[in-house]
């Protein structure tokens, strides 16, 4: 009895590891990612060149990609825009799991945070600026309640300026890239 | 099951899964589905 028991466990484990293995290899060189693997450098589309636009459309944009050029890779991600600049959210920092799954961040905020946002098929060169605290962290939350949980209260407004806070989501601006960041590239 | 039998059945599983979610995109994106559900609740 206990052979089979063991059995019927290594076979469910071995359907997870496969598939993480799988998908993981499938998507690490795509032009993008999957919807939670991350993907390799986005190539197709536009790139976008000359001053920044009204950034509000990507109020009607759920996700972007947003590829890190070191390491590179792109995954799907959160988009908010508040006062004109666009920022993306990393949750679950403070977790095990959160860690193995947003290990991007941690590539971002160490490294020059070059980045490239596909958002509507269009590629902007960018550079991710860890936002830990300001004025800009209350606008940012509102905006995230908005898209992502269910409408803009108070309570689910200070719920995300709270998960700021404590660290559990990290907020990154994307902003224009700095001529000492392209430089260094 | 037979150390034989059950070795050849994770090799057989090994090969079709993995190839059903190379080959299959509704199949991959209903399992990424449920993994990003697994983590958006477990890793709080």
């Amino acid at each position: 009895m206990l052979r089979i028991i063991l059995q019927v466990i290594g076979i469910i484990v071995l359907f997870g590891a496969v598939t993480i293995v799988t998908l993981k290899f499938d998507n690490m060189d795509a032009d993008g990612p999957s919807i939670l693997f991350p993907g390799g450098e986005l190539i197709s589309g536009d790139l976008h060149t000359g001053p920044d636009p009204d950034w509000t459309f990507t109020d009607d944009v759920f996700f972007v990609e947003l590829q890190l050029d070191g390491p590179m890779s792109s995954r799907r991600i959160f988009i908010m825009e508040s006062e004109g600049k666009i920022y993306v959210p990393s949750g679950y920092m403070q977790s095990f799991l959160g860690r193995l799954w947003k290990e991007w961040a941690f590539q971002a905020a160490e490294g020059d945070g070059l980045a490239v946002a596909r958002i509507n098929g269009i590629r902007y060169e960018r550079q991710l600026v860890r936002i830990g605290e300001g004025d800009a962290i209350e606008g940012i939350a509102q905006k995230m309640a908005q898209k992502y949980a269910g409408g803009g209260g108070p309570e689910a407004v200070a719920r995300g300026m709270q998960s700021v806070s404590n660290g559990d989501t990290w907020l990154f601006e994307l902003a224009p890239r700095t001529s000492v960041a392209v430089g260094s590239k | 099951m037979k150390t034989k039998n059950y070795l050849i059945l994770c090799a057989v599983i090994v090969v079709v899964w993995s190839g059903i979610l190379m080959s299959v995109p509704a199949v991959s994106d209903i399992v990424e589905q449920v993994m990003i559900g697994f983590l958006s609740t477990y890793a709080t």
